[in-house]
């Protein structure tokens, strides 16, 4: 298997957020550092927004949790 | 540039007395910027068609005047229009036509946005992992949403924002038509089709207005549908156009139709109606099928005319469908060499924007009329404020 350095950088090219999502999950948990763990959620999370992942509500909480992060604001309406 | 205060009281004399709009509007850039405040942003003008974000998440970006736009249609299958730039750098957020899956990120810092405007995501705002700071209120960092109207498929905007609502404008219009407030089915990627002509905009809605050109340059017409057979439509500061009582129904080999719209009156069994709708809106109703041409204006002397054709019933015959196309593309390009030799013309300096046929030309006159007005209202803020 490609490390995970690698496996990123091939995600990046491809534009495949699911696989991005996971792949910063992974970095994320790997991290022993709050603030690096911290860098790689967030990364985790805008992906998952983008491609709707299924992990997007719990990563967002996390943050939120975490203070880094807010809850969302309620849909707007169409501007008529 | 030197042309832009030109008197228009001429153009707004009686039909028989009136000179059209000078060759400025034609040819001169800064009447062209001009005419972009004063009567495209400042009116509902016609930007795209629903049909070109037919489902949840599709985006479409489009420049309109010079301005990048998005069309998507959000998660609850609203349409709407916003400016195609983050709020962040000005980074152009979808520069191709795309599904959004989720979020509309940017892919310069990847701040993010729902598809309903909302600015849900501003990754490390605050620095490395921090992805909120006081000094960023989400809340007034959406993306900019162009005001919207949506009738008979084609979307309206208001880029200045301040016009009056959509159906009060063209409240009479939809009053006319309201028989085909209806669904309409767009015939798919056979009915739609370009054409990009070599002339100011206002040209193509100067020729579509009135039919005293039909014989002339569609011949064809005249087998059924001779000059006599129309009248023009005119409702002064609104929309003009023109209407027939002969129209006949395109038929297959066997005698096959298009499906009617449902509950039309009798009236509609041989009429049919050509309106433009002010300012760049050109559109057809039959029994069977209606049209939208927008126009979409690429400077003083190109336009790009987008064509779209509608159906009373989501499946109609291919073969029949692909022929009504074929006939209407004819008889629009027919159009081409008119308005381009009309622009050609606008370069003659004496010539004095023309005198109108009283009888014929009251449809396309009263175009003229009422660009002159809003000409006429935008050079007035400015003046009052002096």
């Amino acid at each position: 298997m490609m490390p995970r350095d690698e496996q990123l950088l091939a995600a990046h090219a491809e534009g495949d957020s699911a696989a991005l999502v996971d792949l910063y999950m992974q970095a994320a948990e790997a991290s022993l550092d709050a603030n690096k763990a911290a860098f790689f959620l967030t990364h985790a999370h805008v992906f998952a927004l983008e491609c709707a992942h299924p992990s997007t509500d719990a990563l967002r909480a996390t943050l939120i949790r975490q203070g880094r992060e807010t809850p969302l604001a309620p849909p707007l309406p169409p501007r008529r | 540039m030197s042309t832009t205060t030109a008197d228009l009281s001429h153009v707004r004399q009686p039909i028989a007395q009136a000179n059209g709009l000078p060759n400025a509007h034609y040819i001169d850039a800064g009447v062209f910027a001009e005419e972009r405040d004063a009567v495209l942003f400042r009116s509902w003008a016609g930007l795209a068609v629903s049909a070109d974000v037919p489902e949840i998440g599709d985006a479409v970006p489009v420049t309109f005047l010079g301005m990048p736009l998005l069309v998507v249609r959000d998660k609850n299958a609203e349409v709407r229009v916003f400016q195609n730039t983050c709020r962040h750098r000005g980074m152009i957020l979808v520069d191709a036509p795309r599904k959004i899956e989720g979020a509309i990120r940017c892919p310069y810092h990847s701040w993010c946005y729902s598809t309903d405007g909302r600015l849900v995501s501003t990754p490390h705002v605050g620095g490395p992992g921090q992805n909120t700071h006081e000094g960023i209120d989400r809340a007034l960092l959406g993306l900019v949403e162009i005001r919207s109207h949506i009738w008979m498929d084609v979307i309206f905007v208001n880029v200045s924002g301040d016009a009056a609502p959509f159906e009060h404008v063209h409240a009479d219009l939809l009053k006319r038509w309201a028989e085909f407030d209806k669904p309409l089915y767009h015939g798919g990627s056979d009915s739609r089709f370009d054409l990009t002509v070599n002339c100011n905009w206002k040209l193509a809605v100067e020729n579509y207005c009135e039919s005293y050109h039909l014989p002339w340059v569609h011949p064809d017409l005249n087998i059924y549908s001779r000059l006599e057979d129309h009248y023009h439509i005119e409702n002064a500061g609104k929309y003009s156009g023109q209407g027939t009582w002969v129209y006949r129904q395109l038929e297959g080999s066997e005698g096959a139709k298009f499906p009617d719209f449902a509950a039309l009156s009798d009236t509609w069994d041989t009429a049919a109606e050509y309106i433009t709708v002010y300012p760049n809106v050109l559109m057809g109703v039959h029994r069977d099928h209606t049209f939208a041409i927008i126009l979409v204006p690429q400077g003083p002397e190109k336009t790009v005319e987008k064509i779209h054709l509608y159906y009373a019933q989501p499946a109609t015959d291919t073969a029949l469908r692909a022929r009504n196309t074929d006939q209407w593309k004819r008889v629009f390009e027919e159009d081409i060499f008119v308005v381009e030799g009309m622009q050609r013309g606008r370069h003659a300096p004496y010539f004095d924007g023309g005198r109108f046929s009283p009888a014929m030309d009251g449809p396309t006159h009263m175009f003229h009329d009422w660009v002159a007005a809003q000409m006429e209202r935008h050079r007035a803020v400015p003046q009052a404020a002096e």
